[in-house]
């Protein structure tokens, strides 16, 4: 099949040529520019082009081996890369034909992939590219893909923050603030399956029945989360201290198991929730009993066994009377009165 | 769609009105949320819901709520990319006009998935255009009048944008002077951040 797609030769002038190609160059023989498009002039802003030598002002990346246009036209095969002198980061593409007899050829030349940084670097417009290129999509393209991705990431920040506020939601106790079970049962596990050693105090608030069946339910209440802040306040950031029942207590110490150290923490505890808790006219009195737990007494630590032992170590502690504490001893298993 | 207009319509009402209006607003439509996510899904028919709500709320016809969500969408610093989006597409408000066909195809390549109103425009004479604007929200072409009437200011154009009475979905164009003012500068590199 032979298509015949011209039957003229045309002639255009310069003003036109910059119309359709605002990036072209024209190159004589000598390796001289002869004739420059108004986008590619921009990128040299006010360096004179007309006239200087073709590899003065631009560095051929590929083919490799040209240095003069002549050169690039008769190594590459399709398209050439080049780089700007003056700004090396900005590349160019191109193709090329001779229009006469080797005296006169024409370039026409894009920023490719690096019209993002072209667009800034040389202050280019809407203008400055001609009406079939796609610059323009790329760039609404370029703008667009940052938009998205900007609400993309604002959403993933904005449900990461719902999701840590639920979490923290279903592991706390409203009332006092302090831990649910549910939060103290995976700390517990946590630190059992990590191995790592410490020690569990088991508190149950003494007389707290009475404060309740005497003052009314909004005195037990305001009792517990004064409770909760005293808990709070009295363990380190590290610990979790917990509300696991009505009146009833947990508070897990991670590397603390030194008898003495814990039995000065129960008693410190016991003291502050001795002292009598002021509410509307009247005082609320309680105490507390503690039992003590800790993991090195267990070859194998379990938080049920954990558990169970320091509600063992609780009983004997009420056992011994009201505002006591007990700490659960390894070999025989049976509680001993340590505060 | 709904869930873009939704969030529009919650950044415009809480940007001009305050978060205690927005607030009443949800009440009044019966929402359980009040914030709406650009990027989830909301049933059809809750945006001209959400809208009607504005509208009772502040004691102002719909069509002049979704108009001025258009207007604010673009005139908005905080929406500086939408604005930035829309000047991409012509190089003056006529060759805007024409490049609005196209703005379902460039938004698809964008954000597949996004189900953008059906455009489609006509010159019908010198100074006059004619835009179809079919969409499942029913305030769409009002936000598209509020959009134009924006971006003809930003290109410094003065024309008389109007709805058709008997079509609810055609909007007429009228130029009056393409160089009224000096277009708003427009930078074709995005603002670094």
């Amino acid at each position: 099949m032979n298509v015949t797609c011209s039957s003229v030769d045309v002639s255009i002038g310069v003003a036109g040529l910059g119309r359709l190609m605002p990036m072209h160059l024209l190159v004589d023989g000598e390796d001289r520019v002869v004739g420059v498009g108004p986008t590619l002039q921009r990128a040299f802003a006010d360096q004179t082009m007309i006239g200087a030598r073709f590899s003065d002002l631009f560095e051929v990346r590929s083919p490799g081996g040209a240095t003069s246009l002549s050169e690039v036209l008769d190594l590459a095969s399709h398209r050439f890369r080049l780089a700007l002198r003056h700004r090396p980061r900005v590349g160019l593409r191109g193709v090329g034909q001779w229009l006469t007899d080797r005296r006169l050829a024409l370039v026409n030349l894009s920023f490719g992939i690096d019209l993002l940084s072209a667009v800034r670097e040389f202050g280019l417009t809407d203008a400055d590219f001609a009406a079939t290129d796609l610059a323009m999509e790329l760039l609404f393209m370029a703008e667009a893909n940052a938009s998205v991705t900007r609400e993309l990431r604002g959403l993933n920040l904005r449900l990461e923050g719902a999701r840590v506020a639920a979490e923290e939601e279903a592991l706390t106790d409203p009332l006092t603030g302090l831990r649910n079970r549910r939060a103290a049962d995976l700390f517990l596990e946590r630190l059992c399956a990590s191995e790592s050693p410490f020690g569990m105090l088991n508190l149950d608030l003494d007389y707290f029945k009475n404060v309740n069946d005497t003052l009314g339910h909004p005195a037990g209440d305001f009792v517990l989360e004064t409770v909760g802040r005293i808990l709070g306040e009295q363990s380190r950031a590290e610990d979790c201290a917990a509300r696991i029942g009505g009146d009833e207590f947990l508070i897990i110490l991670p590397g603390r198991t030194d008898p003495e150290v814990l039995a000065r923490i129960a008693a410190r505890i016991i003291r502050r929730l001795s002292a009598p808790i002021p509410f509307e006219d009247e005082m609320c009195q309680i105490s507390a009993s503690v039992g003590i737990v800790r993991s090195v007494d267990f070859p194998r630590p379990d938080a049920a066994e954990l558990l169970a032992a320091a509600d063992r170590a609780l009983y004997a502690a009420k056992h011994a009377g009201r505002g006591r504490a007990c700490l659960l001893g390894a070999d025989d298993g049976r509680a001993g009165l340590i505060a | 769609m709904d869930a873009l207009l939704l969030r529009s319509l919650q950044g415009y009402v809480r940007d001009t009105f305050g978060l205690p209006v927005w607030q009443a607003v949800c009440r009044q439509s019966g929402l359980t949320v009040e914030t709406f996510e650009p990027m989830l899904r909301y049933d059809s028919g809750t945006a001209d819901r959400v809208a009607k709500g504005v509208a009772d709320v502040l004691g102002r016809p719909v069509e002049a709520v979704w108009e001025d969500m258009g207007t604010h969408l673009v005139t908005n610093p905080r929406h500086e990319g939408v604005r930035r989006l829309l000047r991409f597409c012509g190089i003056g408000f006529a060759d805007f006009l024409y490049s609005l066909e196209e703005m379902p195809g460039r938004t698809r390549l964008a954000l597949a998935g996004l189900d953008l109103p059906d455009l489609q425009m006509r010159q019908i004479d010198v100074d006059k255009f004619e835009i179809f604007c079919r969409s499942n929200v029913k305030g769409i072409p009002r936000v598209l009048v509020g959009i134009l009437t924006a971006m003809a200011d930003d290109y410094g154009t003065l024309c008389v944008i109007e709805t058709d009475d008997q079509h609810d979905d055609r909007i007429l164009v009228r130029v009056l002077d393409s160089h009224h003012n000096t277009a708003r500068r427009f930078d074709l590199a995005r603002p670094e951040v």
